[in-house]
């Protein structure tokens, strides 16, 4: 299956995607949200090999993340959010979750200097719990009691994102050297080369911008002023 | 002439004005009577007097008064504001376009209406217009960063790219400081002015940006793939292999990279070695990778192939993933491979192999080795390319034997009886599924699904009633409603299509025509939250997206059921539809007959209600809920069933299929039924030339020329010149010298292998000579004979004789029932 990030045409079959397969369910406009908010964050599972039934046929979403920054977080402390994950039965234990999960996590850092990440899952889910904990390596840090709709109870797990920093960076270093050796690439790239170094240290304290007032989009009607 | 205010009404007009925004309606309607009292002409007040009422849910009310304010005081621009924001409210965009404008003449400086008249413009696609606006509303405030953007913006939407690009550097210049790294919205005002130079078809200006401006940008991602792209498209084929690997390293689950890296490393599509090296190193470096693995499996052909899907196949099986076959299937398209694929498997399970594994196994979870070997069997035998549904049935069920509490399993022997036609069976099996992980969401939907498909529509509410949500008022459906639940209210339609409730299935492709609505009219909150959040492309895409928005195949297949509903009730209108007979279309009538009955009586309780209201205010809205639900007066879609024009119905489903699914045949197949049966012979043409050029062959295209044929000519008296006219130049499908019979004949005989084009040919020929009937009904019947004919095929045999009314129904259906012996519909109805 094919992993890449969610576009906003890709909602219809996330959306259906996502009332196949969880009781936690949302309107269009709240996928458009998180889409139009953080479009980096939000990846999808798609069947392409799949061959086209008609000129509008559009991709089938086998699994999806659907992902978020928090907005002014309490804490003062950047941190993104995974609103929903699933994967069709059909196609579990591909990986496919742990992928789309990974590339979130690294857009959370990359884009939105996220320090950790964090998500509600039912005390009774033993698939994601083994996902979220034995392969991607979060913690349990409370229980909520009765979150979910139905009374049961929620795990807030939190995965602290300092690894997928130290990769980028190193990544980045492994880059700033690359370009040491290659061909020059234009005039101002050549000036900015020299600024590797400290852009290095500038990346820790990636800022998201002020609050926007966003529970105005699904409350307020914009509108409504003479 | 308008009236003046003493200083103590203006206070309390602007207490009014408050009350209004924090939505204390009560408060609000007492101030402004207090203030009418004295003044009852004062337009401003009687103004904000109809904005409130509106929020409080008296549209009606609303209207007439905002049109006496605007009567009292035709150049207050206060009462053309709220004029505009109640036709606003009521989403007739244009009008409220046109007060709005009206509003502006006469306060060009207020921010607020002008504002309100640019989002409208952008949703309505008035980019000349927005692009007005927005220069006004710059030049107002040319501080703010958002409004450059959105002028670019402006620019952008009408196709104007190097003017976007324009404002954007504009606006760079008038920066004295260099944004910081980690200011957001400049990163992606960066991203978005790099995707406005490339689409200029600048490659290398928009390299050398993109190195320059963009080199630290925070969207790492678009940054890595538009670098990518723009090398090979400049031919740096060096510096994009490098691109494109860095690519695959963040992400190697994805196709377009490996293709676009052997592309630039100018490796030929024939040379699989070369190709296959690629995939091998990166199946190496990624030991979870999958597509390394199986993406080869596309071009290998031969003994190549057979070794590398012996891999694949082996591991996957080991592992038990249960999505092995869905993975595959793809490669059936080559027969070989067709062949290959279920030969491993089998090796696979003689060789003992499965048995060496020895993974502990878990509950509800598909199982490893010799059961998930079974399984793909199961799954191979009964894909339509290779289908063989008794060997299916018999692998299933070895694979259940080894593993009875796979609801894996029992899904796909659900799938199985499906095939065989035994709708019953499917949903048995279904539930038995059910009922192995009852917390599983995924198989309680798949086992609502098929109880729909055979019709238990009860059980399937209930079934889906386990996971909604319990508090939402209304119950399970309500809750599918409100969350959009495409596929439940479409399959939930076509069974109540199936068992002739037409009510309640218009009542629900309805139901999706106004989701659509909704997902339209989604997009308006984000015109200007998207400016203030600073993500440009990601809107530009939504923009693109909502424009096609209902080409989408969840629109068109809903809207496609509506159509057949309105045509159906069309050709049996209520007053002469029950004939005596009990067939299927007697019951419609009849059905129709009585809803008709319950939606008059519905309608006159709904009056008398209303007026009883009248006497009661704000009886049926809270104070302070400003979006007052309305209640639904037609929940069984009784009112729906009883119209007296169904192909004016149908209309606003076709209107938007033709428009967004031009290319779509079964649109233009729609099209064409709407329109000759509205005797709008043009249309009916164009829809029927379309069709024709998608697919000539098409069983309904061929009948649809016949019948466009006899339709023309039996009103050609009556035809306008103009039309007539028309038709003869552009009417091409019929051959010159040849009759239509034996143009029929023709067509029957190059098709005689085909079940459904043989029945097409013959209801054709019924229409010609109508006469010769007994050989018609012999000739459908042999049908049934032909080897490649499928039970839908048959069905579609059966109903078409059904509508001649043939005696030869029973016979059909017992020699139906003969070769399909596990399908239920060609049980008999009495049985
Ligand atoms: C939870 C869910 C998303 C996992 O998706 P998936 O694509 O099958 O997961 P992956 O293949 O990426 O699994 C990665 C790892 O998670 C663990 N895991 C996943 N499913 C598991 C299961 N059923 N049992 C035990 N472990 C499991 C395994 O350790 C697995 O690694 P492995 O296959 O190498 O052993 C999927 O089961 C699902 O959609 N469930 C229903 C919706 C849901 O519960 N979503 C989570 C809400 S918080």
């Amino acid at each position: 299956m094919d992993i890449r990030l969610l576009h906003p045409s890709d909602i219809p079959h996330v959306q259906h995607a996502n009332i196949t397969n969880l009781p936690e369910n949302y309107f269009m406009k709240y996928y458009l949200y998180h889409a139009l908010s953080w479009p980096q964050l939000s990846y999808v599972a798609v069947d392409v090999s799949r061959p086209k039934k008609s000129p509008y046929d559009y991709p089938r979403i086998v699994g999806y993340v659907l992902a978020k920054m928090e907005e002014d977080p309490p804490d003062g402390v950047q941190h993104g959010h995974i609103t929903s994950l699933s994967v069709m039965r059909t196609h579990r234990r591909l990986g496919i979750a742990e992928k789309l999960m990974r590339q979130s996590q690294r857009a959370m850092v990359e884009t939105f200097g996220a320090q950790y990440v964090s998500l509600h899952v039912r005390v009774s889910n033993n698939a994601a719990l083994r996902l979220y904990r034995d392969t991607l390596g979060f913690k349990n840090e409370k229980i909520e009691s009765k979150y979910y709709a139905d009374g049961e109870d929620a795990y807030n797990m939190k995965l602290d994102l300092g690894f997928v920093r130290e990769q980028v960076m190193d990544e980045q270093d492994e880059e700033a050297e690359d370009a040491d050796e290659g061909e020059p690439v234009g005039q101002l790239g050549k000036q900015e080369e020299g600024d590797a170094g400290k852009d290095k240290e500038k990346k820790r304290k990636v800022r998201v911008g002020r609050g926007l007032g966003v529970g105005d989009l699904v409350e307020k009607n914009e509108s409504q002023k003479v | 002439m308008p009236q003046l205010l003493s200083a103590k009404e203006q206070s309390l007009f602007r207490t009014v004005v408050r009350n209004y925004e924090d939505k204390q309606y009560k408060k609000g309607i007492k101030a402004a009577d207090q203030i009418l009292k004295k003044n009852p002409k004062h337009g401003d007040t009687l103004a904000m007097k109809a904005l409130i009422m509106n929020s409080q849910g008296k549209t009606d009310e609303a209207f007439a008064l905002a049109k006496v304010a605007l009567q009292c005081d035709m150049k207050s621009h206060v009462c053309w504001h709220v004029y505009g924001l109640l036709y606003r409210a009521v989403k007739n965009f244009e009008e409220a376009i046109k007060a709005y404008k009206f509003a502006l003449r006469l306060e060009p400086d207020s921010q607020q209406i002008q504002r309100d008249l640019a989002l409208l413009q952008v949703q309505m696609r008035d980019y000349q217009g927005y692009l007005v606006s927005r220069k006004a509303m710059l030049t107002a405030r040319s501080g703010m960063r958002q409004n450059w953007t959105a002028l670019a913006v402006a620019h952008h939407l009408i196709g104007d790219f190097a003017e976007a690009e324009g404002v954007l550097t504009t606006y760079e210049e008038t920066l004295k400081n260099p944004p910081a790294k980690t200011d957001f919205e400049n990163s992606e005002a960066v991203m978005y002015k790099n995707t406005l130079i490339a689409e200029q078809g600048n490659y290398q200006k928009a390299l050398d940006h993109l190195e320059s401006a963009g080199k630290h940008n925070l969207d790492r991602l678009a940054v890595l793939e538009l670098r990518a792209t723009y090398l090979a498209k400049l031919g740096r084929k060096d510096q994009a292999e490098k691109a494109y690997r860095a690519l695959i390293d963040r992400n190697s689950e994805h196709k377009e990279y490996y293709d676009d890296l052997i592309e630039v490393m100018g490796i030929a599509s024939t040379d699989h070695k070369a190709m296959k090296a690629i995939y091998d190193e990166y199946a190496e470096k990624y030991p979870r990778c999958d597509a390394a693995r199986r993406l080869p499996l596309n071009f290998l052909e031969g003994d190549e192939f057979r070794d590398v899907a012996e891999k694949y196949i082996h591991r996957m099986l080991d592992k038990g993933v249960p999505s092995t076959f869905a993975n595959l299937k793809h490669l059936y398209a080559s027969s070989s491979k067709k062949e290959t694929l279920p030969a491993l498997v089998r090796q696979y399970i003689d060789s003992g192999k499965s048995e060496a594994n020895e993974e502990p196994k878990r509950h509800g979870d598909t199982s490893k080795g010799a059961s998930a070997a079974y399984y793909f069997l199961a799954q191979h035998y009964s894909y339509h390319l290779s289908r063989d549904l008794d060997k299916a049935m018999e692998y299933i069920d070895k694979a259940i034997e080894l593993e009875p509490e796979s609801v894996d399993f029992y899904m796909t022997k659900a799938r199985i009886w499906k095939h065989y036609g035994n709708t019953q069976k499917a949903s048995e099996t279904m539930e038995h599924a059910r009922t192995l992980d009852t917390r599983d969401r995924h198989i309680n939907t798949k086992t609502a699904k098929y109880q729909l498909r055979n019709n238990e529509t009860e059980a399937a509410i209930k079934t889906m009633g386990l996971f909604t949500r319990a508090e939402t008022p209304g119950g399970p459906l309500a809750d599918l409603h409100d969350m959009q639940c495409v596929w439940y209210l479409t399959e939930d339609g076509q069974s109540h299509v199936r068992q002739g409730h037409i009510g309640l299935a218009l009542k629900r492709f309805t139901a999706i025509y106004n989701i659509f609505d909704v997902w339209q009219e989604d997009q308006f909150d984000f015109h200007s939250f998207s400016l203030r959040k600073g993500q440009i492309r990601a809107y530009i895409d939504m923009i693109k997206w909502e424009d096609r928005l209902r080409e989408h195949p969840f629109y068109s297949r809903a809207a496609l059921s509506a159509i057949e509903v309105y045509l159906k009730m069309h050709d049996k209108p209520i007053t002469n539809g029950a004939n005596g007979t009990a067939d299927v279309n007697g019951e419609d009538a009849a059905e129709r007959k009585r809803a008709a009955k319950k939606a008059r009586k519905e309608a006159q309780k709904a009056e008398r209600e209303a007026l009883a209201k009248k006497n009661e205010p704000n009886k049926s809205t809270k104070e302070g809920d400003n979006d007052p639900k309305k209640k639904d007066d037609d929940p069984d879609g009784a009112k729906l069933a009883a119209t007296t024009e169904p192909i004016n119905d149908a209309m606003k489903f076709l209107t938007p299929l033709l428009q967004f699914s031009p290319k779509s045949i079964d649109a233009q197949l729609a099209g064409f039924e709407v329109y000759i049966r509205r005797k709008k012979y043009i249309l009916a043409l164009r829809c029927l030339l379309a069709a024709a050029g998608l697919d000539r062959e098409h069983s309904k295209v061929h009948q649809q020329i016949i019948r466009f044929k006899l339709a023309v000519d039996k009103d050609l008296e009556t035809l306008a010149p103009q039309v007539a006219e028309v038709i003869k130049s552009e009417f091409n499908l019929l051959p010159a010298s040849v009759s239509l019979t034996q143009y029929n004949d023709e067509y029957l005989s190059k098709n005689k292998d085909c079940a459904r084009r043989t029945l097409a040919a013959l209801s054709a020929r019924k229409l010609l000579s109508p006469e010769s009937s007994p050989n018609f009904e012999k000739d459908a019947m042999a049908t049934l004979k032909l080897p490649g004919t499928t039970f839908e095929e048959a069905k579609e045999g059966l109903e078409l004789l059904l509508s001649w009314n043939s005696g030869q129904v029973d016979a059909f259906r017992s020699s139906a029932a003969e070769k399909w012996p596990k399908a239920t519909i060609f049980a008999s109805p009495s049985a």
